[in-house]
């Protein structure tokens, strides 16, 4: 059998396999959170330039660690920190760092529609959220 | 592995605890509250909207203000207390892990919660003047 197995019924309950939402969260907030950090400071501090600065500062961080880190290795840092690993559903391999980029972009689905596309991994038979679907991934215990 | 209503308790914890916190960021960044993308774009509330705001008021006792803005935040904040227990034994190892539901089970709590989003999303429209 080649990839990672995908059928079965989506009408069954989601098989042990799949990395569980909590997990993810969890992975998603060390992603963000040294954004999160630095917007409140900059938004404190209330400098143009500043504001700026931690904008490419937070470009090249989640370019490196979502994209590069995560699209290589299917373990970014907060993948690493929860134990996780983004693959592919057909290859069961790393996306590579394009395909981890379309994916985040994808996540603004999750997001418009208002927010529901990050809880589908509670229910969704193979745990994807919208962005999974679109770019064909899955998230796994590492 | 822990259930879905698990899964929001401790999801709830910590917005619970990002909620408690929340003043104080707003405070130092004069926002407002996580932005609904359906009401930014269209100025139509969505089922979710208030959430936030409801959540902060929970946390800090303000429990008429919380319904008054989102009885789905009270619902949350049920869950998590009733589910709480399971998940402090389960973590403890003192529970067996849950038990999956069958297919029709599932669909009866999908249609469930199809009913709690709908009545919460005509809640919101009242509350901003749509209806």
């Amino acid at each position: 059998m080649t990839g990672y197995p995908t059928d079965y019924p989506a009408s069954a309950a989601p098989v042990v396999p799949y990395a569980s939402w909590i997990q993810r969260v969890g992975a998603y907030v060390v992603d963000v959170l040294p954004i999160w950090i630095l917007d409140i400071i900059g938004v404190s501090i209330g400098h143009a330039s500043l504001s700026l600065l931690i904008d490419l500062i937070s470009l090249v961080y989640i370019g490196y660690n979502r994209w590069y880190l995560g699209g290589t290795t299917g373990q970014s840092f907060g993948k690493k920190a929860l134990n996780l690993r983004l693959i592919s559903e057909q290859t069961g391999q790393p996306i590579g760092p394009l395909m981890a980029f379309v994916r985040d972009i994808c996540h603004i689905l999750d997001t418009i529609a208002c927010f529901v596309g990050w809880l589908f991994p509670l229910w969704d038979a193979k745990r994807q959220t919208f962005a999974d679907k679109i770019v064909g991934t899955v998230v796994i215990p590492a | 592995m822990y259930s879905v209503p698990e899964h929001i308790t401790m999801f709830g914890t910590g917005a619970a605890l990002v909620g408690s916190v929340y003043p104080m960021i707003m405070a130092h960044t004069g926002g407002q509250g996580i932005p609904c993308p359906l009401r930014t774009l269209t100025g139509v509330p969505c089922p979710f909207c208030g959430m936030t705001t409801a959540t902060v008021a929970l946390t800090h006792g303000e429990w008429a203000t919380a319904a008054r803005t989102s009885p789905l935040a009270y619902l949350a904040a049920g869950l998590v207390v009733a589910t709480a227990p399971v998940l402090v034994a389960r973590t403890a190892g003192r529970a067996s892990p849950p038990r999956a539901w069958s297919a029709a089970a599932r669909q009866r709590t999908g249609r469930v919660m199809a009913v709690i989003v709908a009545a919460s999303w005509i809640f919101q429209l009242h509350r901003f003047g749509f209806l």
